[in-house]
C-alpha cells in the first residue's frame, strides 16, 4: 500500500495520455462484452432445456414453404409424441410499420400445452384458456408486448400482414406473464382465420412443432418422420427446435464466427495501443527508474511497480468498459427487444463480465511485461546517462 | 588504519568495457582507503574514469577485477538484490541534475528511500522532517521539483541522500547544473554533514572551487590513480546541524 501513491502518479504522469488509453481500453471492452453477450443471448436460444422436448416438421426444401396440414394425421399416430402444434410466421405490424413484433398463426388447442413452459400456462386462468380457444378471432399476447401498447384483455388488435396481403382483427383473450422477457414478446392467434383469409393457405401450415414424450426419442421420430413422407409431393425435414433456432439464425450468417473475428481484432489492436503506451512511458522514465534503483529498489520492486501500473491501466479501462457495456445492454433490451424478441433476454453475463476483465488482465500483464522487464534489467548506469 | 575505520578499501580495482572484442580499459590497478569519516573529491579530467570509479564505489556498477570493499561488505561477492538492499542501507545519491521524481512532492521524494525500509509511516514521517530541516526545506515539503529553484531541488536530493543515515554519500557533480551561489550553499552543506554528521563523503566534480571542499583530492588520469592531494587550509564551519541521532 505504501507504493500507491507512487503507482498512481506515475500512472498520471501524463493525464491526456494515459485517459485517451484507457478510453480505448473502454471502448474496446465495451465492443467485447457487447458482441459475446449478444452471441451469449442467440446461444442460449439453441440451448432452452424446453426446446430440448421439442422438434420442428417443416417442409424439406425451406422452412419458409408451407406444408398440407394433413400430415398430422400422421404425427397423431406416433405413440411417443405427447403433443403438436401448427404454426406460420404471419409477419403482421400493429397500425405502422414501425411497430413489429413476433406473431404466429397457431392451433390455440394444442399451442398452449406445446409452449407450456414459455407461456406458462399454469398461471393462465382456465376460462381464459377457454375464450382462446372457443373465439376464432382469438389471439394470445405476452405481457411485456401488452404493456408496452397499453393492451387490456378484451382489446381488438388489428394486424396487418404484407406476406398475405390482409388485416385481421383480433380480440386479446390470453395476456400471459412468462419465464422470460424474450416469451412476453409474441403474439399468437388461430389459424383458421389465416387459412379462411388466404385461399391458398387452406389445408396447408407453415410447420408443426412437436413435443415428444421423451427428449431421447426425438432424433428416431425424426428420421422416421421424414422416411415416412420421402418420396412425397412435399418431403419434411425433422429438426430439434433448437436446430430450428440456430438455422433461422444462420440467416444473419456465421455470427458466431464474425463476432470472434471482430472480437480478436479488437484485442489486437488494443494491445497494440496498451503496449506502445506503456512502452512510452516507461521509456521516458529511463533516468527516473535507474535513480530508484540506485537509491536501492532492486530489479523485482521495479517490475512490480511497472506491472501494477499496467495493471491498473487495464482495470480502469475495463471498469469503464463494462460500466458502459451493461448501460447499453440494458437499453438494448428495452428498444431493440420490441423487434426481435430474443433481445429482450439481453443481458452482459457474469460469464462475459469474467471474460472481459481477464482479457484486459492479460493485456495489461502482456503490454506491460516486456518493456517493464527491459527497464528493471537496464544496467543503472546506463540508464542515469540516458538524461 | 584499523579495518574498521575504513569506508572504501579498492585493491588492484579495474574496469573494462568491451566494444564487439575490443577490451576498453577506464580504470587499472586502483588501490584506495578512504577511511570512514572521509571527505574525498575525485578529479581528472574527461574520460580519466572518475564517475566509474564513483558508480563501483557506490555500487551501481560491477569491476572487472580487483577488490572492492565498501562499508565493511565485499560488493564482488553481492547478488544485485543483495547489492540493492546494500545500497537502500548504505549509500545515499546525490547527482548532477538532482534526479528527483517529477510526480512526488519534496516531502514524498525524500521519502522514497525509506519505503524500502521496514518503518511505520509516522517513523517515516519523523525522519523525513528530519532530513528536510537539515536542509532548510520543511516550509516547501509540499511543492514538487518543478516549483523549486535549482537550488532547492538539489537541497531535497540532498535529503533523500541523508534521509536514511547511509554511511556513505556519493554525489557526482552535484554542483554542475547549479549557479555558484547555489553551488556553494549546497557545498557547505556536504561539509556540515561530513563534520557534524561524520558522513564519509566520494564527490566528483572538474570545479577545483569544489574540491577544495574537500579533505583529499584524488587525481585520476587516463584510468590510473595519479596522486592524492590533502586539501589545507579548510575552515572549520561553525556547527549548525543537531546530533547524527537526529538524521
Amino acid at each position: 500500500m505504501k507504493f500507491l501513491t507512487l503507482i498512481l502518479r506515475s500512472l498520471f504522469r501524463s493525464k491526456r495520455r494515459t485517459i485517451l488509453t484507457v478510453l480505448s481500453l473502454a471502448v474496446s471492452v465495451f465492443l467485447i462484452a457487447l458482441l459475446q453477450s449478444l452471441l451469449g443471448t442467440m446461444d442460449s436460444l439453441t440451448t432452452s432445456t424446453a426446446s430440448g422436448m421439442r422438434f420442428v416438421v417443416q417442409d424439406k426444401a425451406s422452412f419458409t414453404n408451407v406444408i398440407p396440414q394433413s400430415y398430422a394425421n400422421y404425427l397423431r399416430q406416433q405413440p411417443e409424441i405427447e403433443q403438436f402444434t401448427a404454426f406460420q410466421w404471419f409477419g403482421g405490424e400493429y397500425k405502422d410499420p414501425k411497430n413489429f413484433f413476433a406473431n404466429f398463426a397457431v392451433d390455440p388447442e394444442t399451442y398452449l400445452q406445446v409452449y407450456r413452459e414459455e407461456a406458462n400456462l399454469p398461471s393462465i386462468p382456465p376460462s381464459q384458456v377457454r375464450d382462446f380457444i372457443r373465439d376464432g378471432n382469438a389471439c394470445c399476447v405476452g405481457k411485456t408486448l401488452a404493456d408496452k401498447y397499453g393492451w387490456k384483455l378484451g382489446d381488438v388488435v388489428p394486424l396487418r400482414s404484407s406476406i398475405f396481403n390482409i388485416t385481421l382483427r383480433l380480440n386479446i383473450r390470453i395476456i400471459f406473464k412468462g419465464q422470460r422477457n424474450s416469451d412476453e414478446m409474441f403474439l399468437a392467434f388461430n389459424i383458421k382465420q389465416l387459412q379462411e383469409a388466404v385461399p391458398w393457405m387452406k389445408g396447408r401450415v407453415g410447420a408443426f412443432t412437436v413435443r415428444a414424450k421423451n427428449p431421447s426419442d426425438i432424433p428416431r421420430l425424426c428420421d422416421r418422420i421424414d422416411r415416412h413422407f420421402a418420396n412425397s409431393a412435399q418431403e419434411t425435414l425433422s429438426i430439434t427446435e433448437n436446430a430450428f433456432n440456430l438455422n433461422m439464425i444462420k440467416m444473419l450468417g456465421d455470427f458466431s464466427t464474425m463476432v470472434h473475428s471482430i472480437s480478436g481484432a479488437v484485442l489486437v489492436a488494443i494491445l497494440i495501443v496498451t503496449a506502445n503506451t506503456m512502452a512510452m512511458a516507461i521509456r521516458e522514465r529511463t533516468t527516473q527508474i535507474s535513480t530508484m534503483r540506485a537509491i536501492g529498489f532492486s530489479s523485482g520492486q521495479i517490475l512490480s511497480l511497472l506491472m501494477a501500473e499496467g495493471l491498473l491501466l487495464s482495470l480502469m479501462g475495463s471498469g469503464l468498459g463494462i460500466a458502459l457495456a451493461m448501460c447499453a445492454a440494458s437499453l438494448a433490451a428495452n428498444v431493440a427487444g420490441q423487434l426481435l424478441p430474443w433481445m429482450a433476454d439481453f443481458i452482459i453475463t457474469g460469464e462475459t463480465l469474467l471474460l472481459c476483465v481477464l482479457l484486459t488482465l492479460g493485456l495489461g500483464l502482456l503490454s506491460t511485461f516486456i518493456p517493464a522487464y527491459r527497464a528493471s534489467r537496464r544496467p543503472i548506469t546506463e540508464g542515469l546517462r540516458a538524461l | 588504519m584499523a579495518t574498521g575505520d575504513i569506508s572504501v578499501r579498492l585493491r588492484n580495482l579495474a574496469k573494462s568495457y568491451w566494444r564487439g572484442t575490443l577490451e576498453i580499459p577506464v580504470l587499472t590497478g586502483i588501490d584506495l582507503d578512504i577511511p570512514r569519516g572521509g571527505y574525498y573529491a575525485l578529479m581528472g579530467p574527461s574520460g580519466s574514469g572518475k564517475t566509474t570509479l564513483l558508480n563501483l564505489i557506490a555500487g551501481i556498477d560491477r569491476p572487472s577485477g580487483g577488490e572492492l570493499e565498501v562499508c565493511g561488505h565485499a560488493l564482488n561477492r553481492l547478488d544485485d538484490d543483495e547489492l540493492a538492499i546494500w545500497r537502500s542501507r548504505k549509500v545515499g545519491f546525490i547527482f548532477q541534475n538532482y534526479n528527483l521524481v517529477p510526480v512526488l512532492n519534496a516531502y514524498e521524494n525524500v521519502e522514497l528511500p525509506l519505503l524500502l525500509a521496514d518503518l511505520g509511516r509516522a517513523e517515516r514521517r519523523r525522519r523525513v522532517l528530519r532530513a528536510l530541516e537539515l536542509v532548510n526545506l520543511t516550509d516547501r515539503m509540499h511543492n514538487y521539483p518543478r516549483q523549486l529553484s535549482g537550488g532547492q531541488e538539489q537541497r531535497v536530493a540532498i535529503a533523500r541522500a541523508i534521509v536514511h543515515d547511509p554511511e556513505l554519500i556519493v554525489a557526482d557533480e552535484p554542483t554542475g547544473a547549479l549557479d555558484a551561489r547555489n553551488a556553494e550553499e549546497a557545498l557547505i552543506l556536504l561539509e556540515h554533514l561530513n563534520q557534524e554528521l561524520g558522513k564519509t563523503i566520494v564527490l566528483v566534480t572538474h570545479d577545483p572551487k569544489a574540491a577544495q571542499h574537500a579533505r583529499f583530492q584524488i587525481h585520476l588520469e587516463k584510468g590510473v590513480l595519479d596522486r592524492t592531494v590533502e586539501v589545507h587550509d579548510r575552515p572549520e564551519l561553525p556547527r549548525i546541524l543537531p546530533g547524527p541521532e537526529g538524521a
